[in-house]
């Protein structure tokens, strides 16, 4: 009992605890920034975003608590409940009735006003189960089929989610899961033999869906197609420009005009541009990569290898998101829709990213 | 170790892009949103105003509005389109549809408004309605110089007469109310909004005098009712300088209520005919033939005759196989041993035809082409006519002889006072204008126009001569209803009968005078043209009188003092 208190009392990596929060509360007012005139214009509420938000962050809050009851080891024995809870209700969002269609993709599985992203969740389910498998047999990593496994579960994944269809967390899973692997200590012979698949896999996913192409030329010259395919980005591209070094000031973004659709979620990035200017964006950058840092660090001393493996695919999960985020958001890439996170409005990504915080806390608190 | 690099690289990246994107590309970037972010809305320039020669209004505006509406901006259409359509006299459904219409980001819903059903609008807020300042024309004379003048179409811009010829000068240059508007053109909160004053058109002083213009437009409008003429015109110039003092044409309409409805009326009432239409002068072109005749004679022309030469007085001549009569018998003494000033007097044809003829072609079509028929005048105003004169290679003797007098040949009234003026103003050809000069919105005169000689026609011994004999024609001859005593009214009647499918048409004459006083230093020149009268027809009989009246207007306008 003594014992127990003890090491509950114990304090974590608070720097990152007030970077994670910090980034929380500054989502909130961004959103409010980037939100009020569509609120109040098309809900009669310039609060309404915020409001979800702010239920979003209650609930993230409570998540992040409730995994410091959890000693992080115990997390393997998620392994494969985590990847089935995963699995299932990816499925569950092709069943007509559960699955929820929104902008002309089916990602979300809905019980009454309450819909959650699986797609989401089975990040995270990817990284337990990798995490799980490679402490398990780390004698094995260095063979193919030591490897199998971790390929399995993430390349079944990605077949889910590209079904839905959604590049950007396809995209993400598969960066995680090659950065998992390579992570575990294979050698490079076998990462090049895993590598090449997925070099290859690029040209056959456009293939796969004409639009892709399509997005593919609108981002190479957006003003060619300016009221389509390019419209997005020429808007996100104003919003920055607009935004110059120094911003336009908090709450004076023009582009929230319902000129930058998605202002408040996936291209949130553009409003703090605007409004922060380069300085803003710089200035959050740099705390976005003190948390990746903090994380690897957590990583780094982490106890065992399944809590080293662990924090490092959590950190990953976050820092891939907010790279993707910003390539998307700046035209280097094609766009995708992929929130920020912390950050953008959302309450599946905001809770399941501050759970995982709270996990990577957890395991900072352990050592 | 290679982790910590991959991050450093990418976020590397990232920072490159954003920096590019924000500070190097973000000038360009904000110039091509700009068009996004903002939606203007016109302020129509106060057009120019026009003015009389001695600074009388005679074309002025009213302030009215326009009123705008920004479909996606307007909440409750049905509401608002009850509203608007009931403060502004229009179809509701019309405007109904009009509002909701979603492709067009605004549309102009009406325009020259009065300023107090503006307020009675604004008083309602309706949202997505704006106001702009307009212009409507107002003409304080009404129907006065309105063939002259021209009008303006719906949007302002001048469409016939002078509003159209200097619509350049008139227009000035709209300005631009720019508010900051969300995706669908919506207000937004903290709208700027981007002022870009209107610069008022320059206005424009024309050579009109109005009181004369007054004074002949009402002494024109009782000749066509009194001799039931179908038209009834007059031009008066300065012979000094060819300046228009006064151009009527009746009937007219009221300027400000332009018959745009109706075509037929439209062309026929709004055509300036002193300057558009051509008709047969008749005996008043006599003055150009006695002009060239008297001005050969000066320069030794063995061929012109001389001033105290006696014509033959027959009634006849025979031209190249036909016979061209006198209009008189010559019967009982008539149009016997006449010099040319006796021609003059009596208006005897066959005179002019041994002129016309003895002078030949080259040389008579020599004058007329300095006189200026077969060509435009060059006056300022759109849409003149050349008037018809046969070719010099086509013209037989026939049609010379009959030249001679005035048929053969149709000339536009400009171009018979222009000649007629140059043949007794010391012999200069001006070019004809309305426009005096330019002066801007605050009064300044920006451009004063200076007379232009086109060419010397005649000589001044030749241009004094020709008065003297044309001051006998009034005092003695058949312009004697145009003289007043004292004032030494020179002038020249003519009767010719109207041609319709290239057949003389029974009983349908035009009776013209030109006249011009004092004769030895022309000040003023009428030519009067009474079109189509019923019962007497005469020049002499119908436009003396009308010329008459014309001077002894001016005389009282200008308080002249008879002359010694």
């Amino acid at each position: 009992m003594k014992n127990l208190k003890s090491k509950m009392g114990r304090a974590g990596d608070i720097p990152l605890l007030i970077c994670v929060f910090a980034l929380t509360l500054f989502g909130c007012v961004m959103i409010y920034s980037a939100s009020s005139y569509v609120g109040r214009v098309e809900y009669g509420d310039e609060f309404f975003f915020v409001k979800k938000q702010l239920i979003g962050v209650a609930f993230g809050t409570l998540a992040f608590a409730a995994v410091q009851f959890v000693p992080p080891e115990k997390l393997i024995k998620l392994k494969y409940p985590a990847v089935a809870v995963a699995a299932v209700t990816l499925i569950l969002v092709f069943v007509p009735g559960i699955g929820v269609t929104n902008y002309g993709a089916t990602r979300w599985i809905g019980f009454g006003s309450f819909t959650i992203q699986p797609s989401e969740l089975a990040k995270y389910a990817f990284v337990i189960f990798a995490a799980a498998h490679f402490s398990k047999y780390a004698d094995k990593v260095k063979t193919f089929t030591g490897i199998l496994p971790v390929l399995i579960v993430g390349f079944l994944f990605c077949a889910l989610i590209i079904a839905e269809p959604n590049m950007s967390i396809t995209m993400c899973v598969g960066l995680l899961m090659l950065a998992m692997i390579f992570l575990s200590g294979t050698n490079l012979k076998t990462f090049a033999l895993i590598l090449t698949p997925f070099v290859l896999a690029i040209p056959v996913l456009i293939a796969l869906e004409p639009y892709r192409l399509q997005r593919l030329s609108a981002f190479l010259d957006p003003w060619a197609s300016p009221k389509d395919e390019g419209y997005q980005l020429i808007q996100s591209l104003y919003a920055l420009g607009n935004g110059g070094l120094f911003g336009v000031g908090l709450f004076n973004s023009t582009q929230k005009y319902r000129f930058l659709p998605f202002a408040e979620s996936d291209f949130i990035m553009s409003v703090m541009g605007e409004e922060l200017g380069f300085v803003g964006i710089t200035v959050f950058f740099l705390v976005c990569i003190f948390i990746i840092w903090r994380g690897f660090r957590i990583a780094r001393s982490a106890p065992t290898k399944f809590t080293f493996l662990l924090s490092a695919g959590i950190t990953l999960v976050y820092g891939i998101q907010v790279v993707i985020n910003a390539l998307v958001v700046s035209g280097t890439i094609p766009p995708t829709g992929l929130p920020l996170p912390l950050i953008s409005s959302g309450n599946t990504s905001l809770v399941i990213t501050l759970a995982s915080m709270g996990v990577l806390y957890g395991i900072s608190r352990a050592h | 170790m290679s982790v910590i690099l991959t991050i450093t690289f990418i976020f590397f990246i990232i920072f490159a892009r954003f920096f590019y994107i924000q500070v190097v590309w973000g000038k360009d970037l904000v110039w091509r949103a700009t068009d996004q972010w903002n939606r203007e809305i016109p302020v129509i320039a106060e057009r120019g105003v026009i003015y009389d020669r001695n600074g009388n209004l005679l074309a002025g505006n009213r302030t009215t509005y326009s009123v705008f509406v920004r479909p996606n901006a307007v909440e409750d259409a049905k509401y608002a389109a009850e509203l608007m359509a009931g403060v502004l006299n229009l179809d509701s459904a019309e405007v109904e549809k009009k509002i909701t219409s979603r492709n067009v980001s605004e549309i102009t819903l009406a325009r020259q408004v009065e300023k107090q059903k503006i307020e009675e609008l604004a008083a309602y807020g309706i949202s997505g309605i704006y106001y702009a300042r307009d212009n409507t024309r107002v003409y304080p004379y009404g129907d006065l110089l309105c063939q002259v003048m021209g009008f303006t179409s719906s949007d302002g811009s001048g469409v016939a007469g002078i509003e159209k010829y200097y619509d350049s000068v008139l227009s000035g240059k709209n300005g631009e109310v720019m508010y900051t508007t969300d995706i669908v053109g919506v207000e937004t909160e903290d709208s700027e909004i981007v002022y870009r004053e209107a610069v008022a058109g320059n206005g424009v002083r024309l050579t009109i005098d109005l009181d004369i213009q007054l004074a002949a437009e009402d002494v024109i409008k009782s000749v066509y009712v009194s001799s039931g003429a179908k038209r009834a015109s007059c031009v008066v110039i300065d012979p000094r300088d060819f300046s228009v003092l006064a151009m009527v044409n009746y009937p007219s309409y009221d300027l400000n209520e332009v018959p745009r409805d109706d075509t037929e009326i439209l062309n026929a009432q709004t055509r300036n005919g002193i300057v558009s239409d051509i008709y047969e002068p008749g005996s008043t072109f006599k003055i150009i033939t006695a002009a060239a005749d008297l001005e050969e004679y000066i320069r030794g022309n063995k061929s012109a005759f001389s001033p105290s030469y006696i014509f033959n007085s027959s009634r006849t001549r025979s031209v190249g196989g036909t016979t061209i009569k006198c209009w008189s018998d010559h019967a009982n003494g008539k149009h016997s041993a006449q010099t040319l000033a006796q021609a003059l007097n009596n208006s005897c044809n066959p005179c002019f035809t041994d002129i016309a003829l003895a002078l030949g072609t080259d040389t008579f079509y020599d004058y007329l082409s300095a006189f200026g028929l077969g060509n435009v005048t060059g006056i300022d105003f759109s849409g003149e006519a050349l008037g018809m004169l046969v070719p010099q290679s086509l013209v037989r003797d026939c049609d010379l002889a009959r030249i001679g007098f005035g048929q053969t040949v149709a000339v536009t009234g400009i171009q018979l006072a222009c000649a007629a003026a140059a043949a007794v103003n010391g012999g200069n050809y001006y070019e004809p204008h309305l426009l005096k000069g330019i002066v801007s919105s605050d009064g300044r005169t920006v451009e004063e126009r200076q007379p232009v000689v086109r060419q010397r026609v005649i000589s001044e011994e030749a241009s004094h001569l020709l008065a003297q004999m044309l001051e006998g024609v009034v005092s003695d001859g058949s312009g004697k209803k145009a003289y007043i005593e004292g004032y030494k009214v020179g002038g020249k009647t003519g009767t010719a009968q109207k041609y319709e499918d290239g057949h003389i048409a029974a009983g349908k004459y035009v009776s013209s005078f030109v006249g011009f006083f004092p004769s030895d230093t022309p000040q003023y020149l009428a030519l009067v043209i009474v079109d189509e009268p019923s019962g007497s027809y005469y020049g002499s009989t119908v436009a003396a009188p009308v010329a008459r009246e014309i001077f002894s207007d001016i005389i009282a306008i200008k308080n002249i003092q008879p002359f010694g």
